[in-house]
């Protein structure tokens, strides 16, 4: 089997507009939640999100294409610029073909969507010609195509929190069946808007002040916002050019709970972990680090502990868990992108990444959750997981390239 | 209007718990008749439209099960809710 690796990055979040600024501050534990400044908050009970800071889509985008472009679709452009840049790829002439877009994204267009829907409701008469083309979910993997002249398989995924997740495992499964030898994957989101922050309200799993996972005083997710881009390449075309190699992707895992629209089962992300060390050959002891979905809510937290020491056993105790959403937030679609970006950082750098905003241990949750200090530990395997509203989960497992085991 | 307020806690968590309206009563404990912290936030939902009023969450995630545990707790936080709006209002 083909073996796949990465040799490119890019990402924007709340933690800055590329992969520097976003490892720098999520070694030194550094959080980008904070007040939303983007609209008015006076109604809404939660007032903080994981905002992408400092940005001006108007004056990195030429008047034209802001016409035709979200938020979320400019992010997409904008951590797939950086991650091709930074690959070295020349993506054109044959390459083109033999390069695929798989780019997630939980709900797509959804600042074009409300901002329309308010109009109609107010008595609009028409809305902008470019509007349908704007708030498709699709919208982010077809800009990627246009902007870069790739023209091989491209579309989008989606499964709410894990859509990037199963991106990159689309990408990785087209790579090992030689339909492609490139892949642009990771998800983008942009959903911190008012109307979505009103629905999540409802759902009362949200936090007030910060994200905690794991503490026993949390207080529910924070939403955040950005994108994440990947590139793939397969190994021999990576070598044959002298590649950067990053780390290898040696095995995803999916799943479904068949449960429940909301609430998570430890049994469905178990099942997506062992199928993602089923998928790499490689034992439970062998994974030294987790990048847990960990999003602080009051189920979703001693779900995935359970879940973890279910599949790992007497192991679980020695490995570093944390969860970066306490940084970067809750990205939605695009978190599993970022969160991955995240487990590559930690296996370059050898550090575990912390999980900040860490108060006090909660007796449900007895794993190393590498509270609020980054940790320089080896880490010779990551894994990142995923589990989505609707019960869809995703484990992406990363193995450091030269492997030193 | 207070026995009101009862009677109308009463049929909405018949509702969604789907059990006989008679069954159900002050003392009736939530999670005795399948009250999970999802269908309570149905039921919350349903409890501020019908009055008007907001009920706040509390602090931790982790206690959300714990905020209610019969059906008094809920007829209680309803009354003192509307009590509040009517003085402010």
């Amino acid at each position: 089997m083909k073996r796949i690796v990465v040799t490119g990055m890019g990402c924007i979040s709340a933690l800055g507009h590329d992969c520097n600024e976003f490892s720098r501050k999520l070694l030194r534990g550094e959080s980008g939640i904070g007040p939303i400044t983007e609209f008015d908050t006076e109604d809404l009970i939660v007032k903080v999100a994981a905002e992408v800071k400092d940005y001006d889509g108007s004056v990195l985008f030429p008047e034209k294409q802001l016409a035709q472009i979200d938020r979320f679709s400019q992010f997409a452009l904008l951590a797939s610029k950086e991650a091709i840049a930074d690959s070295g790829l020349d993506l054109k002439g044959r390459l083109s073909e033999r390069t695929a877009v798989v780019h997630g994204t939980g709900v797509g267009g959804q600042s074009t969507q409300e901002t329309s829907s308010y109009r109609i409701f107010e008595g609009a008469k028409r809305l902008h010609p470019f509007t349908v083309a704007r708030l498709m979910p699709s919208a982010g993997a077809s800009w990627i195509s246009m902007e870069f002249g790739i023209i091989g398989p491209t579309f989008a995924t989606t499964s709410a929190c894990a859509s990037s997740g199963h991106a990159i495992a689309m990408a990785l499964m087209m790579m090992r069946a030689g339909m492609a030898d490139v892949a642009v994957t990771g998800g983008s989101e942009a959903s911190v808007t008012a109307g979505t922050i009103r629905a999540w309200e409802g759902l009362r799993v949200m936090a007030k002040d910060t994200c905690r996972p794991f503490c026993r005083t949390r207080g529910g997710m924070v939403i955040g916002e950005g994108a994440g881009t990947l590139i793939l390449e397969t190994l021999e075309h990576a070598q044959a050019r002298g590649a950067k190699i990053y780390a290898e992707l040696i095995g995803v895992g999916m799943s479904a709970d068949a449960h429940n629209l909301i609430q998570p089962l430890a049994e469905g992300a178990a099942r997506a972990m062992r199928a993602a060390l089923d998928d790499a050959g490689v034992s439970p002891e062998a994974v030294d680090y987790i990048n847990a979905h960990g999003t602080a809510t009051a189920q979703n937290d001693p779900t995935e502990t359970e879940a973890i020491h279910a599949v790992f056993g007497s192991h679980a105790a020695r490995i570093a868990v944390s969860s970066t959403k306490s940084m970067h937030g809750h990205t939605l679609g695009a978190s599993s992108a970022l969160e991955a970006i995240a487990a590559i950082v930690a296996l370059n750098e050898q550090i575990a990444p912390p999980t900040a905003n860490f108060r006090e241990p909660d007796p449900q949750c007895d794993l190393d959750y590498v509270p609020n200090t980054a940790r320089p530990m080896h880490i010779e395997v990551a894994l990142s997981n995923s589990f989505a509203f609707g019960g869809l989960n995703t484990s992406l497992l990363f193995r450091r390239y030269p492997t030193k085991s | 209007m207070s026995e009101e307020i009862g009677n109308i806690v009463l049929d909405v968590l018949a509702k969604h718990t789907q059990i006989d309206r008679e069954k159900v009563t002050l003392e009736t404990r939530l999670n005795s008749v399948g009250v999970d912290s999802l269908m309570m936030v149905e039921i919350i939902f349903e409890l501020e439209e019908r009055f008007d009023i907001s009920i706040p969450d509390p602090e931790f995630a982790g206690q959300q099960n714990k905020q209610f545990e019969t059906v008094a707790d809920v007829v209680r936080v309803v009354k003192e809710l509307i009590e509040q709006q009517q003085t402010t209002s």
